[in-house]
């Protein structure tokens, strides 16, 4: 049987979907754009402080330092904001993800395996480098060894969204002439073009994010201090912008470009042309800005914009997704059957928006002005306010989830 | 031709596709408990660290957060999504009937871990670099962060046995489905136990404590924290118990051994002596033995429990209308969800399932066994291992027999018409119900199919001219 909109359409989950489907797209492609860029950053900070592990040069070194830590906790976020796309995916294009993890079972296994280790080796390195500026690098190939791996979960997790594209391929990976692999051993389709232009946006990313971090600490109390290695900063960051952007101009154009020829009419030319077009935005701007990166607005603005530009790609890489499937094989994910839960979906954007706005706002405000406070920091008394709603608006969520409850179980 | 969404099979013939998913689970039950329990616990702490003037508890704050750093939030955050990933190879339409009804419930949960993720760090690196009240504020947000995580998953983890109110059926909606009666009780004996992990796995890091005297005081603290929660926990199992509904007590009396419920009480008696041991001897207690303790937990009282949840749902996985093999069982009106078995009755699921290939559709006697492997595949095999080794191999199950007449009417006696307990009805036609005897036949003896091939082939041959002759 060939796989066909019919069968696609009969692979849709019997519920259906709580909201309209538009909403699960966008929050996919919104939510997919901040995991990747803490996954770019990961990687990134992981390289820098490799680069600068190895290094003898006093700003390289101080450099790892503040990136091993940036890497450490960049994985953390990765992990925590990665949930959410692969929620929202499993919810409008479950045909696919789950025939293609399917597939590949014991990768999908493995990918758990594998990340556990590879964070931990940050760990291992961390604990064994706490003054990697200033001593000895010790078990420089823990990190190596736990980048490497991080790489291999990311293609691991490239392969799998790949396999999503090609359903005429489905019944050959499973069933190659005619007789069943349930193993689940295969990787079965990649693009190392694409693959690997995702990957080098780690280095406009975190040229972007040192910019940021120039700016961070050049605010600080002891900055005059750091004046040679904030300098130093600026021109590496300018640097590593330009090449990063560049070559991943030319993975994407290559990506691109040698797409399998039944996949080729599905690319988004305008979509695609903006996305590249931002990416090469980002890539000169730092060096076309110069000194004019150390004032506040452009020392976190290339940062903010350099994730639009992040947004841009995943929009244009959604497109490309939803041409194929839906243009190709004529599954259409609006048409999912809705289901309308007004009140679940009122209660997650309550919670998102409220919730977690005025409390990730109480949290980063904190952790921003501490970090740039010498001493006891003291926050204003606005931040404590913002402290005091997030613990009411938390109180409140609880109160009412048990409200609700207990009104329902007493029905 | 009408579809039914079945997607292809993964199977793993060493320990079995559930267990995989269950040691994941029960890693992250540990590593995810503990850190909910903790954060309340710090919460506590750091309000009597500053309303005392106790600066050494914050220090141990700072050393459990260290901690859990790595053990909740690198094992605990991955293999939660972990759980994700493993039951969508190992249930692919279990997981998803579960997205589907829940996503924005767990899309709330998200909100509140990203909150809990950024708060842990802040916790620990902000001790001493930010005033006493904000670091305060800053504790009872992840403390309660990470409590209204547990809320969330609780609703959906109850759905999975039962969906709260018996309304959902007729009426859906999420409501229906997430709260009801075992949603509370399961909520409360896992509050209990979450307390009970932190206090053992909080030994490990207070069992390191150097100064004497605030060792002692810190792993009593824990032990009473301990103490009181595992006979919490214990007098809420029975009540967890009585919510479930009669047919899991059936099963539960049918399928799980006598000593169970016993051996529990029994794990349970031996964290209070644990317990009641570092009361009397905190000096003794060392980062090893808190160590060996977590891992007793994880081993006999995390792992048993949890196979228990999973077994007294059979022969459902999902809100008691997706079966344990995917097939959708029941009319869920409210949701709109139809049964397949009414289709799988009339056409079997060689004609209906997306991911058989083309040449098992029709059974022969040259392929009997191979169209019966792939139904075994898809009708058996997220319970019953192919092989002889992993999760209750199917073959042990008919003491090989090799009639394959005997095998085919018990299959469509009791299989069939849904007459076994903790089974599935798997509808088959009278020619997959052949086929599947033939494979199961050959399990025992694998000249079976070859002999079977050969003796209708030459039956066919047989009547090929005698049919001519008509």
């Amino acid at each position: 049987m060939t796989v066909d909109a019919l069968t696609l359409n009969a692979l849709k989950d019997v519920a259906g979907v709580p909201s309209h489907p538009l909403i699960f797209l966008i929050l996919g492609v919104v939510t997919f754009t901040l995991h990747m860029v803490s996954v770019q950053v990961m990687l990134g900070a992981a390289g820098l402080t490799i680069w600068g592990a190895f290094s003898r040069d006093r700003h390289w070194r101080r450099l790892a330092q503040s990136m091993l830590l940036t890497a450490k906790i960049a994985v953390s976020i990765a992990i925590v904001l990665g949930v959410a796309p692969l929620l929202f995916v499993q919810v409008i294009y479950d045909p696919f993800w789950y025939v293609s993890n399917v597939l590949s079972a014991w990768w999908v296994i493995g990918f758990i395996v594998i990340l556990i280790f590879g964070y931990l080796l940050i760990y291992v390195f961390y604990g064994l480098n706490h003054h990697l500026a200033t001593e000895k690098t010790r078990c420089p190939g823990s990190m190596i060894l736990s980048l490497l791996l991080l790489l291999v979960v990311g293609f691991i997790m490239h392969v799998l969204v790949q396999q999503m594209l090609s359903p005429d391929l489905w019944m050959s990976w499973y069933a190659p002439a005619g007789a069943i692999d349930a193993s689940g051993t295969g990787l079965h389709d990649y693009d190392l073009f694409r693959f690997a232009f995702f990957v080098s946006l780690s280095t406009l990313v975190i040229g972007a994010w040192l910019i940021a971090y120039r700016r961070y600490v050049g605010q600080r109390a002891d900055a005059r201090e750091l004046a040679g290695y904030l300098d130093w900063v600026r021109t590496l960051a300018v640097r590593l912008s330009l090449i990063g952007g560049l070559v991943s101009l030319l993975l994407g154009l290559a990506w691109l470009m040698t797409l399998p020829e039944r996949h080729a009419a599905a690319i988004p030319v305008v979509l695609s042309l903006i996305a590249m077009t931002a990416i090469l935005i980002m890539a000169i701007a730092p060096s076309l800005l110069g000194k004019r990166l150390e004032s506040a607005a452009l020392g976190y603005g290339v940062m903010g914009l350099t994730t639009l530009a992040i947004l841009l790609t995943a929009v244009a890489r959604e497109a490309l997704r939803w041409n194929i499937l839906q243009g190709i094989f004529g599954y259409a994910p609006l048409d999912y059957r809705i289901n309308m839960d007004w009140y679940s979906t009122g209660l997650f954007f309550a919670t998102f928006l409220i919730v977690g706005g005025l409390t990730l706002g109480y949290y980063l405000g904190v952790a921003w002005k501490s970090g740039q406070s010498a001493g006891v920091y003291t926050p204003s008394p606005a931040l404590d306010r913002l402290g005091t709603l997030s613990i009411s608006v938390l109180v409140l969520w609880i109160i009412h989830f048990f409200a609700v409850g207990f009104w329902i179980w007493m029905q | 031709m009408e579809l039914i969404g079945l997607y292809p099979t993964w199977f793993e013939p060493m320990v079995g596709s559930g267990w995989i998913v269950g040691i994941i689970a029960t890693i992250h039950v540990l590593a995810s408990h503990t850190s909910v329990g903790a954060a309340i616990f710090f919460a506590a702490l750091a309000t009597i660290a500053y309303r005392r003037n106790q600066p050494e508890l914050l220090d141990f704050i700072k050393r459990y957060g260290l901690f859990l750093l790595i053990f909740s939030y690198v094992i605990g955050s991955i293999t939660g999504p972990g759980i994700w990933f493993s039951t969508t190879v190992a249930s692919p339409r279990g997981i998803s009937a579960l997205i589907h009804s829940f996503v924005w419930k767990w899309a709330a949960e998200w909100v509140f871990f990203v909150i809990e993720v950024v708060g842990v760090y802040l916790i620990v690196y902000l001790v001493g670099r930010v005033d006493q009240r904000t670091h305060l504020r800053i504790t009872i947000i992840f403390g309660l962060a990470a409590y209204a995580t547990m809320l969330v998953i609780i609703g959906i983890l109850s759905f999975m046995m039962w969906p709260g109110k018996e309304a959902w059926f007729e009426q859906g909606g999420y409501l229906y489905g997430f709260y009801g009666a075992n949603t509370f009780a399961q909520l409360a004996m896992r509050t209990a136990f979450m307390f009970t992990m932190t206090a053992v796995v909080g030994g490990i890091v207070a069992g390191s404590i150097q100064d004497p005297a605030f060792k002692r005081d810190m792993v009593r603290r824990l032990a009473w924290l301990g103490i009181v929660s595992s006979i919490a926990g214990a007098a809420i199992l029975f009540w967890y118990v009585n919510t479930l509904p009669e047919y899991a007590h059936l099963v539960m009396e049918n399928r799980l051994p006598e000593y169970f419920l016993p051996a529990m009480l029994g794990v349970l008696g031996g964290i209070l002596v644990y317990f009641l041991f570092t009361l009397a001897m905190p000096r003794r207690l060392v980062p090893a033995l808190a160590g060996v303790m977590a891992l007793a937990i994880l081993v006999f009282g995390l792992w048993p429990g949890e196979v228990a949840r999973e077994s007294i749902r059979k022969p459902y996985v999902a809100g008691q209308y997706v079966y344990s093999n995917q097939v959708i069982a029941r009319d869920v009106p409210g949701m709109g969800i139809s049964s397949e078995i009414p289709l799988l009755e009339e056409q079997g699921f060689l004609k209906t399932h997306v991911f058989i290939p083309d040449e098992l559709r029709e059974v022969t006697p040259a392929n009997a066994e191979r169209v019966g492997h792939a139904l075994a595949l898809v009708a058996c095999s997220n319970c019953h291992s192919l092989t002889h080794t992993g999760m209750r191999p199917l073959a042990h199950y008919f003491g090989g027999n090799t009639d394959i007449d005997d095998i085919k009417v018990y299959l469509q006696g009791a299989l069939a018409t849904g007459n076994t307990l903790y089974m599935p009805k798997i509808p088959l036609t009278d020619a997959e119900a052949e086929a599947l005897a033939v494979y199961l036949a050959n399990l025992a003896d694998p000249r079976v199919a070859e002999r079977y091939a050969a003796r209708h082939q030459g039956l066919a041959a047989a009547d090929a001219p005698h049919s001519h002759l008509e």
